[in-house]
């Protein structure tokens, strides 16, 4: 659940932002919108409530198997599909308004169980779940579109199904009575024909030989769809299997939690230093069944989150596993049998002087490069894209693209420059393009790239990719649009102005909060 | 200049802000499975072919998944480990006074942690007991907690234009956009099909995020239209551990994957890889660039290796 505790200083944005709009954002036409009074309503969607998406949730939610499930997956399910909160919200609604007339009373029990948490935002069932949470959200998410044509897949299976077997037993019943029959039969005919019988012989052989073809003909599409039912068995099979495993796992993760739960008991017993490592081993020693399978290549596409670090990203890769060192493997088997790996020493980092002050720093911020304001605009080689007017900017644009390994193989230049935006900055506050004439002392400058012994591949490697600059604008004005430039208009000018209150700051973080956030609702 | 060796495997690298020549590594032992980890501060040298040295070291009882350098002091950092706690350092104080915090509030594995870029004062932690976590260096306990993931939270990322607003990558597939001022998520994006394993976002586009997944390819999304991205850019041959966009050139981008390389993309182009460098020899798994110094790059894998080379150049080269 989140804690919204003692955030006050945070919660004074709104009203200060909406009382200073900055005018002038009202005059960048067409996006007014996106940076209107309060900062985060672009980053709200604003879309208005798909009904099909809800009707699509509703349905969902309804299905039986979905209900036997936590309210958080049907949630994150939802949520993986597209779906707003609001729609999210809207379909658990009317799920739980809509009488539940083809349930069972357990079942409802349960819904209830689960509803009341539902209808509450952002309340979510706690750890207890968390354990056997990844293998079902796996499960829910790959069952999930299943589910959701539930009654319909299931007949066809079963329709298929029974159109399998009765292929198959036709199939069977020609192979092992239609066709021997067919067989002797022609042998004989053709045995007749050798003895010298005149033409109805022949015709008979040609007859039978085509009914032979026939015969064998149909044989083999029954064979063909006794394989395909078969394959269709095969794959139910492998769900059926896919199902068991599940369950299996499940009982493992329970049979887990309870060493788990035994193994706690034991620690409060202990009294050492070594309590975490008897903990940890005993979660691994529970789950060498699971933690080997994220090493195959099936389709895995959970996580075993009460199995410690096997579960870790790599442990889930459907699309293909990447492969681990060999030392990994190593590791996780020797963690997963229970045992401590030997290097691993014990160490106290617990902090020495939990209550110390925090000393103040010893120097001002730096302004970030993309704060930094009219400074782009004159700063020609460093930031090419944020161009897009004024003459002297194309000019300087299709110099730094016609020379596009300019920047980057002229470190010192570009650092100069970065460092003498960010000087001037910081020393001058008012001062904008004054900056650039000031040589400033660096500190450090990183080493010149070595000298280059291919040219060639130096420049093959440096080179991005040849475009015109004339192609490049469009591409960058499609992409971005006109609400690009007009975030940097208005982000430049009001920038600046944070930019002055960073130089005034002397590094005492409270006072500064109150100004940003009056920079904040104006750049916005 | 030389990579330098790690003890460990290196799990992320960030470069500071407030030095061109100072970055910081993350590190775990035995892959972060289970082991100890250490936090490497380490000084770039002013000539080229002098090594990197290393100006602090912190060791930890448990893996170091990510750090963060203060944005508003020059020597405080921030780590996040896998016992659930986030360290707090300083460079200034001697090893033996560190580390300054321990703040143990998560009940899982701390995996990422973000420090607010305008703001100054606060940063985020995501974990995988599904929540992310608001702090400020001077309060002993966090200031608010996100709860709405549905599994492992990946990353968080500020805004670097909107003080307030941030994005969390989740192992549920999904992204979602928040605002400190709000009770809850204001936005979901079903990125990928597959887990999202870093966000991050546009330095001169507020709206603009890309999402690093699974599924080996990187998002970029408007989040203004966010059904469809903008561009899907593909060319990683694994998993995909971390995106980051450039703080001087709006559209190019670093990522770092499961294929040992590291790539460097621009989303406006037809052709978006414009670099790729496959210096490591294990999983790269940390990579950044420095605000300070455009067009600095830094690495580190699995190979327990640092690298730290200016875009253009072999990162290899002494």
């Amino acid at each position: 659940m989140p804690t919204q505790s003692a955030d006050d200083d945070v919660k004074q944005d709104p009203v200060e932002e909406t009382a200073q709009r900055d005018p002038g954002d009202a005059q960048t036409a067409g996006t007014e919108n996106n940076y209107s009074n309060s900062s985060p309503s672009v980053f709200v969607s604003s879309e208005p409530m798909r009904e099909e998406q809800v009707q699509n949730a509703v349905k969902f939610l309804s299905h039986p198997k979905v209900q036997g499930s936590p309210v958080i997956y049907r949630r994150s399910f939802l949520e993986k599909k597209g779906l707003t909160k609001e729609e999210i919200d809207e379909a658990f609604r009317r799920v739980s308004d809509s009488p539940p007339s083809a349930q069972t009373s357990t079942v409802t029990q349960e819904e209830g169980q689960l509803r009341s948490p539902a209808n509450i935002p952002q309340q979510y069932p706690t750890q207890a779940l968390q354990p056997a949470a990844a293998i079902p959200s796996g499960f829910m998410a790959s069952v999930g579109p299943a589910n959701r044509y539930g009654f319909r897949w299931y007949h066809a299976l079963l329709a298929i199904g029974f159109l399998a077997g009765t292929g198959a037993g036709t199939l069977i019943f020609f192979k092992k009575a239609v066709i021997p029959r067919l067989r002797s039969w022609v042998r004989a005919v053709v045995l007749a024909e050798e003895n010298g019988v005149s033409r109805e012989t022949h015709l008979r052989p040609s007859l039978a030989e085509e009914t032979a073809a026939a015969a064998k003909a149909a044989a083999a599409a029954a064979a063909d769809i006794a394989k395909a039912s078969e394959e269709l068995l095969n794959s139910k099979l492998q769900e059926k299997k896919f199902l068991g495993e599940i369950m299996n796992l499940l009982n493992v993760q329970l049979c887990e939690i309870k060493s788990v739960g035994v193994a706690v008991k034991n620690l409060q017993g202990q009294a050492n230093s070594y309590a975490p490592n008897p903990l940890s081993n005993c979660d691994f020693s529970a789950s060498s069944t699971i933690s080997k399978q994220p090493y195959s290549n099936g389709k895995r596409d959970w996580e075993y989150s009460s199995v410690g670090r096997s579960s870790i990203p790599q442990a889930s890769l459907e699309p293909s596993a990447a492969p681990h060192p060999k030392s990994y493997m190593e590791i996780m088997a020797m963690v997963q049998r229970g045992e401590r790996p030997p290097n691993v020493k014990d160490i106290d980092d617990s902090p020495p002087y939990p209550n110390q002050p925090i000393s103040n720093p010893r120097i001002n911020p730096r302004v970030k490069p993309w704060e930094v304001g009219q400074n782009q605009r004159s700063s020609n080689q460093v930031f090419p894209y944020q161009l897009n007017s004024g003459v002297q900017n194309n000019g300087s644009v299709s110099k730094s693209q016609g020379n596009k390994s300019g920047p980057w193989s002229q470190p010192a230049n570009n650092l100069r420059i970065t460092d003498l935006e960010n000087e001037g900055e910081i020393k001058s506050g008012s001062q904008r393009t004054s900056s650039h004439e000031q040589s400033i002392k660096r500190s450090w400058v990183p080493p010149q790239p070595p000298h280059v012994a291919m040219p060639e591949a130096a420049e093959a490697i440096r080179r991005p990719k040849p475009t015109i600059p004339g192609e490049r604008l469009p591409h960058e004005q499609k992409l971005s649009g006109p609400s690009d430039v007009t975030n940097n208009e208005s982000a430049m000018t009001t920038k600046t102005d944070e930019a002055n209150e960073t130089a005034n700051d002397n590094g005492v973080n409270t006072e500064l909060n109150p100004s940003r956030m009056q920079e904040e609702g104006k750049s916005s | 200049m030389p990579a330098f060796k790690i003890p460990f495997n290196g799990y992320s690298v960030k470069f500071s802000p407030f030095y061109e020549n100072r970055l910081a590594v993350a590190t775990a032992q035995n892959f972060g499975i289970l082991g100890n980890g250490r936090v490497h501060v380490l000084s770039l040298p002013p000539s080229p072919g002098a090594p990197i040295v290393e100006t602090a070291a912190y060791d930890t009882s448990d893996a170091v998944y990510d750090i963060a350098w203060s944005e508003s002091h020059d020597s405080i950092l921030v780590a996040a480990i896998a016992d659930g706690s986030v360290k707090v350092y300083d460079t200034n104080l001697p090893p033996a006074s560190n580390p300054l915090r321990s703040l143990q509030e998560h009940t899982r594995e701390v995996h990422a942690v973000d420090y607010n870029p305008s703001r100054r004062d606060s940063f985020l932690t995501a974990s995988w007991d599904d929540s992310i976590k608001l702090w400020t260096v001077d309060r002993p306990i966090s200031v608010r907690t996100f709860k709405e993931h549905a599994y492992c939270v990946y990353a968080a990322a500020w805004n670097p234009r909107h003080a307030d607003v941030f994005a969390s990558a989740s192992g549920d597939c999904t992204v979602r956009v928040w605002d400190v001022r709000e009770p809850g998520s204001t936005m979901i994006i079903p990125a990928h099909d597959f887990e999202v394993l870093y966000t991050d976002w546009n330095k001169y586009d507020d709206c603009i995020l890309a999402t690093a997944s699974v599924d080996k390819s990187i998002r970029v999304w408007d989040i203004r239209s966010f059904r469809v991205p903008i561009t899907v850019l593909n060319g990683h041959n694994y998993a995909i551990r971390k995106v980051k966009f450039s703080p001087h050139r709006g559209s190019l981008m670093v990522s770092c994957s499961y294929d040992m390389t590291v790539c460097l993309w621009d989303y406006m182009v037809e052709d978006a890889l414009v670099g790729r460098y496959d210096h490591h020899t294990e999983f790269t798994v940390g990579v950044d660039m420095s605000v300070l110094v455009e067009g600095l790059l830094a690495s580190t894998g699995w190979d327990e290796l640092v690298y730290v080379w200016q875009h253009g150049t072999d990162p290899r080269a002494p």
